[in-house]
């Protein structure tokens, strides 16, 4: 039975998608974005998160860490990433809660009755599941079958993408997602590719082929002071053009982000800027204007 | 009706009920009016308690001073100097004194000293029949009084209540009167409004209105009873307004002006704990009663902003969304003295207590939110409660009180399983549980001597028709109740015992109790470990799901429709309001962790922070019980972030929350949007948050005022919100 990497699984999750959703966030992402704020869905890897302040120096991790990564010194904790091999023992008994682990192993049969669950709230609020990430689409055949589930189960379903994916991929979680969550991050080539690492030809290329296929899309775009800025009028023409957007939000970035990256002794690559409310509702305007 | 008075005036009616202009008429002044009692008390020695009392109540209204408002357009006010309020509490006294003495001592010990359990009298929960006042008036009523009265063959006692209940009723007359006469050179609309109610039915809204205030400051104020609910307030003023507008009398604008001055009334008036109304669900005949009453009453009131009166919004599966979704736009602008409660469960809990259907449908929940029918129970929802949790502490001590050393409890001996251990837990409760129940079946016994109530009495039918007090079980249905609450830190701290103890052989039970017993000193990492435990209730956990359904079972089995005092049944109820800190202060330390001192669950909500699956898990756990055994009410609070509940998705998801709450079972559910800095902030800051309001349980209270204590409950309750 294949498996996939799951960071994590919101509940009650409301901005993913219409109505009360549950959100499975895979681990690994085809992109890196430098204001990403989900650091933990970056790598393909696990990964565990040791958060310092609350550790409150019990040593339960060190007796159960097999390779040694986890060490009491002069009566400090210590925790030596480099060994760690992400075998996650030492999340379950953290007594200071300062451990988690990203990026658990789970089955399809392991998360149905999770996503079960909360089946009346999605029912009663227009909501469903949502796999977003990471890119959850680097994992699609796992999706497929998980979507493909949820959908025998009368589940709206909802793929949340960067789009940088193969057009393969899309093509075979298609049948079963009823939006696709599109995140439009730059039209031009070299914004692009400063903000994220690659070229945004084939995410163009995708959303156009996903808007022929007369899939609903909601567009997303984070909107970043300095970044991407200068892009959203580009966006917006270009947004205008397609077919079955049904909704363009736009994403004020935020730096809250940073304490996740220490956390996880990831390099901390967010812009420091933060746009202005005022800015923010030019750009909502701007896309009601150009009829989005 | 002069528009926008309301506002012009409005800093001035604010202070009405602190600035009073007394107007003393034929000499009789606070001092002389009681003076004038002591008399009265004197000539009547040996009387009927009904008879003094409806004398009493006469003699104030007919004598005391009164004050008007000449800004108001509504009158209602009479120096009643406490004296009725003291006249009860003298009576239970000596009800108290000459048989009750040992009894009330255990339970006033037994509450205030161990936090354990109480049981109380209460006439303090009513849901009197405000319809028949508003259609048939105060004359209608003195002519029903009469014409039941008129039948042969009357016993002595039968005599003395209609002539008491004829006595408290002219009386109003006469006050009302009192009060036209001073208003009419001011205000000569209001003093002919005044006149017609005293003289028959409300002919227009704004006569109905008038009079349910002149009832209302008479009955809560005067004669002390509290009065806890005005009724189905839409039901009730819809066929005034739909007659007035068709016939010209006022216009929709007016009627709107003068629901501003009703309303903000009872706020002015900082009734204790705030007086509720019902809007909204089926009426007897299982019809809707949403009308235009209902979206104008909710658009007054939100536009006043002010948070007393609270308003319960029922709701059936006729209930328009849109009426919904305009009362979860109120709470999400901060409002937050609405609470939702679901009719299926309503009806069908009361109903389990043998109360007819077409009765049921007419429920309106009083105080906080308690299910009773309108104008046809008694329901007597503040009978007192039992602390669950103080159930695990008898266990660990043998039954003494930790705290003072004293004994409570019962002796269930040396736990050697966790099925024993299990089956002691219930044997505290049980044990509580009859002690309370016991002492509120006998002080009911002595209602008639402590509390007759004419005023009440002549409002309820089955009460007139056969000559009864309502408080000697005069009413159709004469019920009482218990609340039973910290559940969740009941189930958490028994499944750590389950846990630690008896499945992981961490320590032995004799040693968890030494631990207990020592508050948890020097065993922090052990503490920990039990805080971890993912075996709490409201996160979905079978287990703590499981313990939760077999107590709340448990409970239902020891006192949903047993035998009370007074010719109905007891009526459980699974909510804490507030006494989940002033119990908690009481009880000490528990196995789930949790500290002596510390706040136990409140309502229905997990223990603090503990639910770490966010809402949905909760409601998952909570609707595992069966909350239709529960027909005093239960309730779940829920904190969401401001920014879960943005926009028109996050209106839906709010709404979504509730529906499911509801279609799974659920009875009440109420909500509060804010987040944890702005109440951190508060804290810090409480100078530039003065006007900040949360709902405390049932009531509402300015966040700034609570204790550090509780504040620091709400703080980590947000932190937990999606
Ligand atoms: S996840 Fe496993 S290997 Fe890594 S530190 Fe924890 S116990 Fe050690
Ligand atoms: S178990 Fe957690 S709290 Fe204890 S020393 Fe290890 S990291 Fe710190």
């Amino acid at each position: 039975m294949i498996k996939a990497r799951i960071v994590d699984i919101k509940r009650m999750a409301i901005h993913d998608g219409d109505g009360i959703r549950t959100t499975v966030f895979f681990k690994g992402c085809s992109l890196k974005c430098v204001w990403c704020h989900n650091p933990e869905s970056i790598g393909f890897k696990t990964q565990l998160s040791y958060i310092k302040k609350k550790c409150i120096g019990c040593g339960e991790c060190v007796k159960v860490c097999e390779s040694g990564a986890h060490i009491i010194e002069n009566g400090n904790h210590v925790f030596h990433r480099e060994k760690c091999t992400g075998c996650g023992k030492c999340e379950e008994v953290c007594l200071g809660e300062a451990l988690k682990l990203y990026g658990k192993e789970m089955a399809v049969s392991e998360l149905m009755p999770i996503l079960l669950e909360d089946k009346d709230f999605y029912e009663n609020s227009g909501g469903g599941v949502t796999l977003s990430g990471g890119e959850c689409l680097m994992q699609a055949d796992f999706c497929t079958e998980l979507l493909k589930e949820l959908k025998n189960n009368q589940i709206h379903t909802a793929v949340d993408t960067c789009g940088f994916v193969s057009r393969e991929a899309i093509d075979k979680v298609m049948p079963y997602t009823d939006i696709f969550l599109y995140d439009v991050k730059a039209f031009d080539e070299t914004v692009h590719i400063k903000c994220t690492g690659q070229s945004n030809k084939i995410i163009l290329e995708n959303l156009r082929y996903i808007d022929r296929c007369g899939k609903k899309i909601e567009i997303r775009i984070p909107y970043v002071p300095d970044y991407n800025s200068v892009e959203i009028e580009e966006i917006a023409r270009f947004l205008s053009g397609l077919k079955n957007v049904t909704k363009v939000k736009v994403l004020p970035y935020h730096n809250y982000a940073g304490s996740k990256y220490e956390a996880l002794g990831m390099e901390n690559t967010l812009p420091e800027k933060i746009p202005d409310k005022e800015v923010i509702d030019k750009v909502e305007k701007l896309m009601r204007v150009v009829g989005l | 009706m002069k528009l926008g008075a309301f506002e012009t005036n409005r800093k001035e009616l604010e202070k009405q009920f602190e600035q009073i202009n007394w107007i003393v008429q034929d000499g009789v002044d606070e001092t002389a009016l009681i003076t004038a009692y002591e008399k009265l008390l004197q000539d009547m020695a040996g009387k009927p308690k009904a008879l003094i009392k409806a004398k009493t109540f006469e003699l104030i209204l007919t004598k005391a001073p009164i004050a008007i408002d000449k800004k108001d357009i509504f009158q209602d006010k009479l120096l009643g100097a406490k004296i009725m309020q003291k006249q009860r509490a003298d009576w239970e006294k000596e009800v108290q004194d000459t048989y009750l003495q040992e009894e009330y001592k255990e339970q006033s010990e037994a509450w205030n000293e161990f936090g354990a359990y109480q049981g109380i009298s209460d006439f303090g929960h009513t849901s009197p029949n405000s319809r028949l006042l508003l259609y048939v008036g105060i004359t209608g009523i003195i002519e029903r009084v009469e014409k039941a009265a008129s039948r042969e063959k009357l016993t002595d006692n039968q005599r003395v209540f209609y002539e008491s209940c004829r006595i408290v009723w002219s009386a109003m007359q006469v006050f009302i009167v009192r009060l036209a006469d001073a208003i009419e050179p001011y205000n000569l609309k209001n003093s002919r409004a005044l006149r017609n109610i005293a003289a028959g039915a409300p002919g227009n809204i704004y006569e109905a209105m008038q009079l349910l205030i002149v009832y209302f400051f008479l009955h809560e104020y005067i004669a002390g009873t509290r009065v806890r609910t005005l009724g189905r307030l839409d039901v009730l003023l819809y066929p005034f307004y739909k007659e007035d507008i068709k016939s010209g009398t006022f216009t929709h604008e007016e009627v709107k002006e003068m629901l501003r001055y009703f309303l903000h009334k009872f706020w002015t008036a900082k009734v204790d704990y705030d007086l509720p109304f019902a809007l909204g669900g089926i009426d007897a005949d299982g019809n809707e009663v949403t009308n235009d009453m209902s979206y104008l009453i909710v658009e007054t009131y939100n536009e006043l902003n002010i948070h007393s009166p609270k308003i319960h919004i029922r709701v059936s599966d006729k209930t328009p969304k849109d009426f919904q979704k305009m009362v979860l736009r109120c709470i999400r602008g901060g409002n937050s003295s609405f609470v939702f409660v679901n009719d299926d469960i309503g009806i069908k809990t009361l109903m389990r207590v043998g109360i007819e259907e077409k009765d049921a449908r007419d429920y309106v929940p009083i105080g906080c939110y308690e299910p009773a029918v309108w104008g046809v129970e008694v329901g007597c929802t503040g009978n007192g409660g039992v602390n669950l949790t103080k159930a695990v502490e008898l266990v660990v001590t043998n039954g003494i009180d930790l705290r003072t050393g004293k004994s409570v409890g019962i002796e269930t001996g040396k736990i050697e399983s966790y099925e024993a251990f299990v089956e002691a837990v219930k044997k505290q409760i049980s044990y509580m549980t009859e002690r309370a129940m016991d002492y509120i079946r006998k002080i009911e016994g002595y209602y008639k001597e402590i509390n007759p109530d004419p005023i009440l009495s002549s409002m309820y039918d089955h009460s007139v028709e056969e000559g009864v007090d309502v408080y000697e079980g005069g009413a159709k249905y004469n019920n009482s109740s218990l609340y039973f609450y910290s559940i969740a830190s009941l189930v958490d701290s028994m499944a750590a015992v389950k846990r630690l103890v008896f499945d992981g052989k961490m320590l032995s039970f004799e040693e968890l109790c030494q631990i207990i017993k020592n508050n948890w000193k020097d065993q922090e990492k052990l503490r920990l470990i039990a805080r971890k435990l993912p075996e709490k209730y409201g996160n979905n956990n079978e287990l703590a799901d499981e313990l939760a359904k077999d107590i709340s079972e448990f409970i239902a089995e020891l006192n949903l429709n047993h035998p009370n005092g007074r010719g109905g049944v007891f009526k459980p109820a699974l909510f804490s309001i507030d006494f989940c800190f002033f119990a908690g202060k009481r009880t000490m330390a528990t196995p789930d962790g949790r500290l002596a001192g510390e706040p136990l669950s409140k309502n229905l909500c997990a223990s603090t922070a503990m639910d770490r699956n966010g809402i949905t898990a909760l409601i998952n756990s909570v609707t595992k019980m069966d909350h239709s055994k529960f027909p005093t009410g239960s309730v779940l609070d829920i904190v969401l972030h401001p920014s879960a509940v943005s926009g028109e998705d996050g209106l839906e998801a709010f709404y979504g929350i509730i529906r499911t709450y509801f279609n799974r079972g659920g009875f009440a559910m109420h909500g509060n949007v804010f987040d944890a800095s702005t109440l951190k902030k508060a804290q810090e800051n409480p100078e530039q948050y003065t006007n900040l309001q949360v709902r405390v349980c049932g009531w509402n209270a300015y966040f700034v005022n609570l204790s550090k204590e509780e504040q620091d409950a709400f703080i980590a309750q947000a932190e937990n919100a999606v």
